[in-house]
């Protein structure tokens, strides 16, 4: 009985930072996909960028992937955890004034300066560690306010109710906080192949420990809040949780395989990467089980985004357990394979997972506006690029591999892959438009469209529910 | 919930975040402090005593390099695998990059790989290619770098300078190391039974890259019957760039490059001498080898080339006029050029490039005075207006073309 005062009595949501770090997730998305967009064109017409430094392939690459990884997913991940943290504690976050500190930094002196500077040649050469130094100190500085942010609701009431998406909640930001310095700092100090040995816990670590678990725990709330059932096993969830948290960190070292890097090391990470394709079985039953009755596109598109997003989740766990075995991992490291295989990963499985619930945040606040139509269009325009990139790109990695074990000229594996790098760039298209689409969905539209769309999909019920908590900010608008 | 329930899961959650934990800390000591550990044993026994660190200028190059996103094309690390040792060359050891704030191992391979590109390539080669890489490479994808240059490329700036001198540093160390080196390394590892760490000291070559130029080495036999039209094709996309669509020297990349490409209408080439060069580069100049282009390939090549030869009629010179030509030979150009004319005289080991070898190549009376007259670019062949007359110029042009080893 108690339990269930506090969930009534749950606190409001801040959703004004909601909205400003949904708003901010879009933008800068847009901003990173133009970036990407560029790369990809300058790949088949490498003079674009040539009277302009900072238009040059390299620094956009760079932008491109700072900006998805902290930009976009970052702020899409806040705006969810303002939305999550208080129905999943009982408890408001730390302080609204906090909240607009860490907005603040996350996209004044992180995503924007840090754009800036690698366009204005000041970077780390380091793989999703590329904004310079002085960037990476007010990222930790940001990661620190989000844990005082979040995590007190969470000890609030002990461990023991807490619900799988809290324990991804507070597992993602304190490993994130522990893990980014080491990818970001350490190789500046350490040299050589040690250093890369650091860098190749932060590579995995980046997308195992901050993008992994949170997209995980949008999943995992999304799913029992439009389908209105609960999850078809905690102890499952749970189970996978706690492999995820232990074998993650453990799949560094299979981004240098065949290295000086020791072997035991690397055969450590390869074991470690094959078990983890089994967690991942795990999860993603459980997950799939949750969703039964749903179908795979289910008529709630929040909700269809996080079932494709598991999905996805499946697909480049495997695609990824498989690649880091030797005989797989000797012919296609280094090729586009990798780049289909981590579009597959942020593009697919995360993006989905933080537009999901980005959307099902924005059903939720009555007076946002919300645009059903076009955010239907966002999806298919999204599920058709995705599938479409990631196709090419994986093919394109397997010519360059074939020419790479033969005698070719190299040339030739840059003159093969031509075609599929023109139609990746033809790829990107769809997805520009279904990210135009998804922020014409969250703005225009009438107020409150959003309530109406989850009734007419799932029904009244969680909407009687979950609107009171967010009626002050209904009062102030209208 | 009972509250023994409760205390058993608020204990096992207790366990599982201590264990959550440990098993982060696990990963750093397993896959970051231990490896850590054993490549510092391992740089600290097989490097040599003193390697050769960067100078303040590589330095500055290899921030541009880090700046401008190389890494993400081009990786510095050759693994432990055939494909990449036969591409590349002898595996990256841990004590080649001791000096790597932050590694740039990259992973990524757009580009090939350069951990051996130092010694691979030549300076103008790399200031042509930076300025503007599709001039020298016709389907290359890599970004042009025109701002480190004040508006052509043989006016580079001091970042160009830098970037490049950096490049000229990649696999150093170990080539300097020597076979001495590669001794010590092998003895200090102790590792005779490791299959995978041996691969590293017994490549067939340090630096295996075709495109390598080298001095001494032998060519292939090409077979004298090449597929003219194939030739024709592969001249197009890899050596007009260059040489020109005509074999003119006049192609767009030969604007920065001294020595000037040669001129291969001006000459007359026989069929070894195409087959040395396109295996081996010329040292020392921008000409680059072809050794990953199979024979049949580098055969139809030389088709083209010999396309380009205008076959003439010979004057023939009064007598007079051919000794002049020998004394003045024997006089000045015998310690370069050789007795015979094969580029092989007494001062060659101090040359840093060979001299011409007129055995295997002829080149024109025109050809032969202007190289007299003006000397050659970038070569240590000097102009001889002042020290020659012009009957000794003219005597000497001639004669030179008299060691030409036999047509085709």
């Amino acid at each position: 009985m108690q339990e269930n005062a506090n969930r009534i009595a749950a606190p409001p949501v801040e959703t004004r930072l909601v909205y400003a770090h949904g708003l901010a997730a879009i933008v800068t998305l847009l901003i990173s996909v133009t970036f990407g967009i560029l790369a990809s064109v300058e790949l088949f017409l490498p003079d674009l960028g040539a009277n302009h430094a900072w238009l040059s392939w390299g620094r956009l690459r760079y932008d491109h992937t700072q900006g998805i990884m902290l930009g976009w997913l970052g702020n899409a991940f806040f705006a969810f955890l303002y939305h999550a943290v208080p129905l999943l504690t009982g408890r408001p976050v730390t302080s609204a004034r906090l909240g607009q500190w860490i907005f603040g930094l996350w996209n004044f002196a992180v995503v924007a300066p840090g754009w800036v500077l690698v366009l204005a040649g000041f970077s780390q050469p380091l793989e999703w560690a590329e904004f310079p130094i002085i960037v990476d100190v007010f990222v930790v500085l940001a990661l620190v306010l989000a844990i005082v942010q979040f995590l007190p609701p969470f000890f609030w009431r002990g461990l023991e109710d807490l619900y799988v998406s809290s324990w991804y909640v507070i597992g993602a930001l304190v490993f994130t906080l522990l893990a980014y310095p080491m990818g970001n700092f350490v190789p500046e100090f350490i040299p050589g192949a040690r250093g890369a040995a650091f860098s190749g816990l932060w590579i995995h670590d980046a997308v195992g420990l901050y993008v992994t678990p949170l997209a995980l725990a949008i999943i995992y709330f999304v799913i029992p809040a439009a389908t209105r059932r609960p999850i078809f096993s905690h102890f499952l969830s749970m189970l996978g949780f706690w492999l995820l948290f232990f074998l993650y960190p453990l799949n560094g070292t299979h981004h240098y395989v065949f290295s000086v890097i020791p072997m035991s090391a690397q055969i450590g990470a390869i074991t470690a990467s094959a078990l983890l394709g089994v967690d991942v079985i795990i999860v993603v039953a459980n997950l799939l089980l949750s969703l039964r009755g749903a179908g795979v596109f289910p008529r709630d598109v929040a909700l269809r985004f996080v079932a494709m997003s598991t999905i996805f989740y499946l697909v480049v766990s495997i695609q990824g357990s498989v690649q880091a075995q030797m005989s797989v991992n000797q012919a296609i490291h280094f090729s586009d394979w990798v780049i289909g295989h981590s579009h597959l990963a942020m593009l697919g499985f995360a993006t989905f997972a933080a537009a999901g619930g980005l959307v099902h945040v924005w059903q939720r606040i009555p007076w946002v506006r919300y645009n059903d139509p076009a955010i239907e269009v966002s999806y298919w325009l999204l599920f058709a690029g995705v599938v479409l990139m990631v196709t090419d790109l994986t093919i394109a990695g397997l010519v360059e591999a074939h020419l790479w074990q033969s005698a070719a000229p190299w040339l030739d594996s840059v003159r093969a892959a031509r075609p599929y790098w023109i139609i990746r760039t033809g790829s990107a298209f769809p997805i520009a438009a279904g990210f135009i689409a998804l922020l014409v969905g969250l703005t225009t539209g009438p107020r409150g469209a959003g309530l109406r769309s989850v009734e007419q999909t799932i029904g009244l019920e969680p909407v009687r529910e979950i609107a009171p908590r967010l009626a002050p900010a209904v009062s102030e608008v209208q | 919930m009972s509250r023994n329930a409760g205390r058993f899961i608020r204990m096992s959650y207790l366990v599982a975040s201590v264990a959550g934990v440990l098993f982060f800390a696990m990963s750093i000591a397993l896959l970051g402090i231990w490896p850590g550990r054993v490549l510092e044993d391992e740089t600290r026994s097989m490097s040599p005593a003193h390697p050769l660190g960067l100078s303040v200028s590589e330095q500055r190059g290899r921030v541009i390099y880090g700046r401008e996103g190389c890494a993400y094309c081009h990786t510095q690390q050759i693994r432990y695998l055939h494909s990449d040792m036969a591409r590349f060359g002898a595996p990256t050891l841990a004590w080649e990059t001791r000096f790597d704030y932050p590694h740039l191992w990259g992973t990524r391979r757009i580009g090939p790989d350069l951990a051996r590109e130092g010694a691979t390539h030549s300076e103008d080669w790399h200031f042509s290619h930076l300025y503007s890489p599709r001039t020298l490479v016709e389907d290359s994808v890599m970004p042009p770098y025109p701002s480190m240059f004040d508006g052509s490329a043989d006016r580079p700036r001091q970042e160009a300078r830098d970037l490049v001198a950096y490049l000229d540093t990649l696999g150093r160390a170990r080539e300097l190391a020597g076979p001495e080196g590669e001794a010590h390394a092998r003895a200090a590892c102790n590792c005779p039974n490791d299959e995978m760490a041996q691969m590293a000291f017994h490549a067939t070559a340090l630096n295996a890259n075709p495109a390598r130029a080298r001095r001494l080495g032998s060519g292939p036999k090409l077979a004298p019957n090449g597929d003219l039209v194939r030739g024709q094709q592969l001249y197009l996309h890899n050596c007009a760039s260059c040489h020109g669509l005509r074999g003119e020297a006049d192609g767009a990349g030969a604007v920065a490059l001294h020595p000037q490409p040669a001129n291969l209408a001006g000459h007359e080439y026989t069929l070894d001498r195409l087959g040395y060069v396109l295996w081996n580069g010329v040292a020392g100049t921008a000409m680059q080898a072809w050794r990953d282009l199979p024979a049949e390939d580098l055969a139809a090549i030389a088709q083209a080339v010999h396309g380009f030869h205008v076959a003439q009629q010979e004057p023939t010179l009064p007598a007079n006029i051919v000794d002049l030509g020998a004394q003045v030979y024997t006089a000045n150009c015998v310690q370069c050029h050789g007795e015979r004319g094969a580029g092989d005289g007494s001062a060659v080991g101090e040359l840093r490039m060979s001299p011409a070898d007129f055995r295997g190549a002829r080149p024109s009376l025109a050809e032969s005075l202007r190289a007299l007259r003006n000397g050659v670019e970038g070569t240590p062949m000097a102009p001889w207006t002042g020290r020659l007359s012009e009957a000794e110029l003219s005597a000497v042009a001639y004669y030179v073309r008299g060691f030409f080893q036999g047509a085709r």
